[in-house]
């Protein structure tokens, strides 16, 4: 994607460092004059290098020194020629302030004696109200379109910062400035980015994973390849069938569904309902604009110390003491006259943890749901999932990170954001940004996916599913108490095959009660906000383990002593 | 000891002063600052000033305490004791600087509570004696607070002990001349790789985990010292290290590209 040498999402960094913040680059149309929507500047890839480079240098300064504020833009909404005016006048001041971090190819904008004029936007804006003559602001400046700043980007280091809001695709519009309809900046509009929300491949995108009815549905029994599940839980045999989709038209992305079918339980009749669901996983979800990379340090510090106690060994070739009674055999067999063993030493090492971990985010439509704090929950809930994988992959465990929302029984997706043998790398962050809440929330079949996918590919003793979800497990046919206790009844029977289970739910303001419903005895909480997240996510783990591995023996004993009587009766 | 040129260091702030100060009153000395900026060279240059002998340990996570204090090994029949590096440099009045401390594990730490403090002594519980520092015993140690990779913080208890020096990546004027002393080139690529380095400072927040320290700025100049042009010796010296990640090595190419001039120094400003 964003590999190709034109491509200027590469020129992404060169922004960040002029603006001191994260700051994207993409696209504006072939002959459109640079400008920013206040988290991503848009230059003209037509331009020679050089030429782009300093056309978003120009913007980037503008973004960092605080230049497009709402305050200042306010009175240049309706006045183009105001906007050229102060941009000859700002931009030359925030050049000039940023000299030492601009690349030297941008000095050739600079004019010494124009950046003195002003040493705030203020006084930018003074200067370019007053009577004062202003020169034409170079090409290479861009416009400034105050229609298209959307207000408050948020302070450096905000996930929302970096992040690329395409306002046309947002259901909530953020506040934006007026403008006259027919000011110069508005034909330039019809170059806007075609990849982003707004754009038309957005909007194809938005179809196929927003609200409303996915076409990427279909029944099970048609000719793609075929895979087993190897689910060891001894509830219904879980057979596995494929499941060919209709292709949806402009469809870009390729989509090659798998269908597994998973039993559900059935609260009503007291029994599962065997294949009852049909889990699709797609491919990756196409990447958005990357999400920035979280703090982890807190989150580190809860999480490091789980699972990695001291252990002695004795017997080492090397260690901190002499192991005393090795070397008195070793002496023993020196003075029999046999070869001495020289491991006589005893060490104290500190055990790797073998662990490995599924995030499961909760993409349906309730996550776009404002939180208490008025930020959607979905993006409450994926900065916390991102943190923890960068956390955990950091900390050297094995880490998958999966979506999931559903249509019907029929076809719950799940979408891989990073499996298991993926790097955890910027592209994992972009797709974490790509994501857009739609649809429902078939809570129970998504987590027996997942828990198959960590039994396949965890390939580790401990394993643990983190489930990240506002708790309202609602569906087509699964509603209210079938839905919860069928949610309930997915996360025991992971329990059971010694996966630890802990559900977090982040900003949504779901009642205890129901949340003590869905996740059952798994061990969860509420927070609300991923500030809190480092405070509970330490206890969360540490008893999601435990109890998985008392339940697993648990059920190891049961099915051993089962198996004594059957071949007891069988001898008798 | 103070044979041959006392190691470059140039600085920035009253480091030196209140090195010297808590030196000589016996005081341990915390030493914290990005990965890069200077904090071993800063030691070295301060130890031959004082004219003492440098024990350096280089702390990884399985440190233990019988590495810094000594232990027993079989010989024949026989046990002898072997002095850890911190037993030595207690015992001979060195300055004893542990690297990366917070990487050494909290239980290792603790053996140098005794040290760090008014006593001054060292218990070692193997051999069953208390010894007394020498005169012109130091302790110094030192961490890099943003240090990612970091699970754990310094204890409370270790960090009380201690005064600490805050040190950062040096101003650019200083840095320029670090370089050039130190890789040997010209004032005007120094000046470029400077501004490349603080350009990719700016970048903290925007994926990169650790920023271009002074020490890769170094690597790349010698590299350019020995013939390369500057933007291979930036990839290799700077780009490569800091990131595994191909779109962000693809973003601090462009950063490179857009940054360094070949050859000859930045166009005038107009």
């Amino acid at each position: 994607m964003v590999r190709s040498a034109g491509n200027p999402a590469r020129l992404a960094l060169v922004a960040s460092a002029v603006a001191g913040r994260p700051v994207q680059v993409a696209a504006a149309g072939t002959g459109a004059l640079a400008w920013t929507d206040g988290a991503t500047v848009f230059v003209d890839t037509s331009l020679s290098t050089g030429d782009q480079i300093c056309a978003l240098a120009v913007q980037a300064a503008l973004l960092g020194a605080g230049s497009l504020e709402p305050e200042v833009l306010r009175p240049l909404g309706r006045r183009p020629s105001l906007a050229r005016r102060y941009l000859a006048v700002e931009g030359q001041r925030v050049l000039a302030r940023r000299r030492d971090l601009l690349p030297p190819a941008v000095w050739l904008l600079l004019d010494g004696t124009a950046a003195g004029r002003s040493s705030s936007p203020a006084e930018s804006l003074a200067v370019a109200l007053s009577r004062a003559a202003v020169g034409e602001p170079p090409e290479l400046f861009g416009v400034i379109g105050p229609r298209r700043v959307v207000v408050a980007p948020g302070p450096p280091g905000d996930a929302g910062a970096s992040r690329h809001v395409p306002w046309r695709s947002r259901g909530t519009q953020p506040a934006r400035l007026e403008e006259e309809e027919g000011a110069d900046v508005v034909a330039r509009d019809l170059f806007s980015s075609p990849v982003g929300g707004g754009g038309g491949l957005g909007r194809v995108l938005k179809k196929m994973f927003g609200d409303g009815r996915s076409s990427a549905s279909g029944p099970p029994g048609a000719d793609s390849p075929t895979r087993l599940s190897r689910r060891a839980a001894g509830v219904a045999r879980s057979v596995t069938v494929s499941s060919a989709v209709a292709a949806v038209p402009g469809d870009t992305t390729g989509w090659k569904p798998v269908g597994l079918q998973y039993p559900e339980w059935d609260a009503n009749r007291g029994c599962y309902r065997p294949d009852w669901c049909t889990v699709i996983e797609t491919d990756p979800p196409p990447a958005g604009v990357p999400l920035a990379l979280p703090d982890t340090h807190r989150l580190r510090q809860a999480l490091a110390r789980l699972g990695t106690e001291l252990e002695r060994r004795h017997r080492q070739l090397q260690g901190d003491d002499v192991d005393v009674d090795a070397a008195v055999e070793a002496r023993v067999q020196a003075l029999a006259e046999s070869t001495p063993d020289e491991a006589v030493y005893i060490e104290s090492v500190r055990q790797r943890r073998q662990l490995s971990v599924l995030v499961l985010l909760d993409v349906s439509g309730s996550a776009g749901l404002p939180s208490a704090s008025g930020a959607p929950v979905h993006e409450h809930q994926r900065a916390a999932a991102a943190a923890l994988a960068v956390t955990l992959a950091g900390s050297g465990d094995r880490v998958a990170l999966y979506s999931f929302r559903s249509q019907g029984r029929s076809a719950v997706h799940v979408l891989p954001v990073k499996r298991f043998a993926d790097d955890m790398d910027a592209l994992v962050l972009a797709r974490l940004g790509g994501l857009v809440p739609g649809a429902y929330t078939r809570l129970g079949a998504a987590v027996r996916h997942s828990a198959a996918v960590i039994e396949r590919d965890g390939g580790t003793a401990r394993r643990l599913l983190v489930v990240l979800s506002d708790g309202l497990a609602y569906d087509h046919g699964y509603e209210s108490a079938y839905g919860e206790a069928d949610a309930r009844r997915a996360l025991a029977e992971a329990r059971r095959q010694g996966i630890g289970c802990m559900c977090v739910s982040v900003g949504a303001g779901t009642d205890a009660e129901t949340l003590r419903r869905v996740f059952g005895t798994s061990a969860y909480a509420s927070i609300p906000d991923g500030e809190h997240l480092p405070a509970v996510v330490g206890p969360l783990v540490r008893s999601a383990l435990r109890s998985a591995e008392l339940r697993r023996r648990a059920w190891q004993r049961r099915a051993r002593t089962a198996e004594r009587h059957f071949i007891e009766r069988r001898t008798a | 000891m103070s044979t041959g040129t006392r190691p470059y260091y140039v600085p920035v702030g009253k480091e030196e002063l209140v090195f010297n100060a808590a030196y000589r009153q016996g005081l341990s000395i915390l030493l914290k600052g990005p990965t890069g900026c200077g904090k071993t060279r800063f030691v070295e240059a301060m130890a031959f000033d004082l004219d003492r002998p440098l024990v350096t340990v280089a702390c990884h996570d399985d440190l233990t305490t019988a590495d810094l204090v000594g232990r027993f090994l079989l010989h024949g029949g026989d046990t002898s004791w072997v002095d850890g590096p911190l037993t030595r440099a207690v015992r001979e009045g060195s300055i004893c600087y542990l690297d990366e401390i917070v990487e050494a594990r909290q239980d290792t730490t603790v053996v140098l509570h005794p040290l760090a403090d008014h006593r001054r002594q060292m218990p070692i519980d193997r051999l069953g004696v208390t010894l007394e520092a020498a005169p012109g015993f130091g302790l110094v140690v030192s961490y890099n607070p943003g240090y990612q990779s970091v699970l754990k913080d310094l204890k409370d208890s270790t960090r009380q002990r201690m005064v600490a020096i805050e040190l950062d990546f040096p101003p650019a004027d200083v840095e320029e001349k670090v370089v050039a002393h130190e890789a040997g080139v010209d004032a005007g690529t120094a000046a470029q790789l400077v501004r490349l380095g603080q350009a990719i400072r700016q970048l903290e927040t925007a994926g990169l985990r650790e920023v271009a320290s002074t020490r890769v700025l170094i690597a790349a100049a010698r590299l350019v010292t020995e013939g390369l042009n500057l933007h291979d010796a930036a990839r290799a010296a700077v780009a490569g290290p800091l990131t595994d990640d191909p779109l962000i090595t693809a973003g601090l190419h462009e950063m490179i590209d857009a940054y360094l001039v070949e050859p000859g120094g930045p166009p005038p400003v107009r």
